[in-house]
């Protein structure tokens, strides 16, 4: 069975499609190996675990400790 | 001129012009003759500014001579090639850029001009702060000056290679996932990643919006404190500069670090660590014990997920090179190109998932760092690596222990703390609290007087 993690030849030429850009054949086990690293976290990630800390707008009044320039 | 004066720091060069001992002028020819006798092995400057450079001496002598005390007046500067300078070319390492010639300065290139520095030249970097320059490009890639087969770091390698071979004081540099840290530590030299907002991105070319850093590079601790007290504050032109007042970074440099709290983060940093650095690590953790520092081990468990500020990264770089990417994408470098690429593969779930473990890192960070003062780690896991390494176009983008400071915003400190068996330079990394850049160039500097690795000079 395939590892959900993984990041097939298959599924990158899949998104390369979809992006409409082109990356030349003797490129692709780079980029696989480029995108498949920086998306191991996210892929092991459980999203649901993880507790939206960022808001969305943050204000900072003008006369809070405003130096320099 | 002497090896002393081109290695000399800014206090020590201050006070001898000031006594009359060294002029701006002399200091300026002198190191120019340098660039032209060591360059041509170092590839570390892309444009020399002879010209400008005696101009902005003679007018610093002239100030000087009118008792004018700004610290940086005379001082020799470059500038990465991807901060904008009016009416000197700015190339980005590119040939995108051809021999574009900006109308307009970047915030901090104005403000070191206006602190009196003299502007050498720019230096190379990697192609867009991103790619590094394969055989063929534009611009050969600079050298490392301990070992001319080896990279100087990237991407503000022209910054790293030109301090280490005694050819300018200072030098900026940018820093998305290492920029400024990584030359430092693998050319032997002191480099600050400052807080996010504290140092203007403006008219400083974009790799990653939310990743990006400005900040500079110098010798020793001492001098990027000077260099950095010149360029912080808030600037309207960067929509994350922050509003918050700057503090005197010199003031507190020599209060020691007595009663400092210092976490080792045991989890992440030290995977792949080589032994000798390990060795040269801890030997620095004996030596900031013995000056009166609190030493303890930490965990920042999230941190294991740090990787995926390559999404961030990669996804940022190709929405601001975009149009360029599909309209010339031949005058990209090959593998810059592709890495750039690879930002149009991140969905937009990808994205956001990755800036949440952003968020839960930071919120990890921020906790731990109510434990204790300063962060304390290897900056790089191995020494600089050879050219034949680097230009293997297979070889990806190795896992980062700069990179989580960038996620975090933190402000960061490199500095020299050894060297390995083959004569390489290794490199201590500290991090502190937001906008507390004086800790930690108190904690760095401390550490910098008990130790010599900052006088070694490289055989050039």
């Amino acid at each position: 069975m395939a590892d959900p993690h993984e990041l097939t030849l298959d599924e990158l030429r899949e998104r390369i499609r979809v992006a409409g850009i082109t990356i030349a054949e003797h490129r692709l086990a780079m980029v696989r190996k480029l995108l498949a690293d920086a998306l191991a976290p996210v892929r092991a990630l459980d999203s649901r675990a993880i507790r939206p800390v960022e808001p969305a707008v943050k204000f900072v009044l003008e006369s809070e400790g405003r130096g320099g320039e | 001129m002497s090896d002393e004066i081109a290695y000399a720091g800014i206090r020590d060069l201050g006070a001898r012009y000031r006594k009359r001992e060294l002029s701006p002028v002399d200091v300026t020819r002198a190191l120019l003759a340098r660039i032209e006798k060591l360059d041509p092995a170092l590839h570390a400057f892309v444009t020399l500014t002879a010209d400008r450079a005696l101009d902005d001496a003679r007018a610093a002598e002239a100030a000087l001579r009118s008792g004018d005390q700004r610290p940086l007046l005379g001082i020799p500067v470059a500038h990465k090639d991807i901060y904008l300078t009016r009416g000197i070319r700015t190339t980005a390492g590119s040939a995108l850029l051809a021999e574009w010639i900006p109308d307009e300065e970047s915030t901090a290139v104005r403000r070191w001009r206006e602190a009196g520095t003299v502007l050498l030249g720019k230096v190379i970097t990697h192609e867009f702060a991103f790619g590094i320059q394969f055989p063929g490009h534009r611009f050969p890639a600079a050298r490392n000056p301990w070992n001319l087969d080896h990279v100087p770091g990237g991407s503000s390698s022209g910054s790293g290679a030109a301090l280490a071979a005694g050819l300018v004081t200072g030098a900026t540099g940018s820093d998305t996932g290492g920029s400024i840290r990584g030359p430092a530590a693998f050319c032997g030299i002191v480099g600050l990643k400052p807080t996010y907002g504290r140092v203007s991105r403006a008219g400083v070319m974009t790799l990653s919006w939310t990743l990006d850093h400005t900040g500079p590079m110098a010798r020793t601790v001492e001098d990027c404190a000077y260099l950095l007290q010149a360029m912080a504050g808030h600037d309207a032109a960067d929509p994350a500069s922050s509003p918050l007042p700057v503090g005197d970074y010199l003031a507190t440099l020599r209060r020691g670090v007595g009663g400092v709290r210092i976490g080792v983060p045991r989890n992440y940093f030290f995977e792949g660590v080589d032994a000798e650095i390990q060795h040269a690590f801890h030997e620095a953790l004996e030596t900031l014990r013995r000056l009166g520092a609190e030493v303890r081990d930490v965990r920042i468990p999230s941190l294991h997920a740090a990787h995926s500020f390559l999404l961030i990264l990669m996804a940022e770089a190709f929405a601001y090179h975009e149009r360029d990417l599909r309209e010339r994408p031949e005058l990209y470098g090959e593998v810059l190109r592709e890495r750039l690429l690879t930002g149009a593969l991140v969905t937009a779930s990808e994205y956001t998932q990755a800036q949440r473990i952003r968020a839960e890192i930071c919120r990890e960070t921020a906790e731990m760092l109510r434990e204790v003062d300063v962060l304390a780690t290897p900056t790089t896991p191995k020494p600089a690596t050879s050219f034949a390494v680097a230009h293997d176009p297979e070889l990806g983008f190795p896992r980062s222990n700069m990179a989580p400071f960038n996620l975090t915003g933190l402000p960061t400190l490199a500095l020299p703390c050894g060297f390995s068996a083959s004569g390489l330079p290794l490199s201590l990394q500290l991090s502190g609290r937001p906008f507390e850049e004086a800790t930690v160039l108190r904690v760095g500097h401390a550490y910098e007087r008990a130790t010599a690795w900052h006088t070694r000079r490289p055989p050039v």
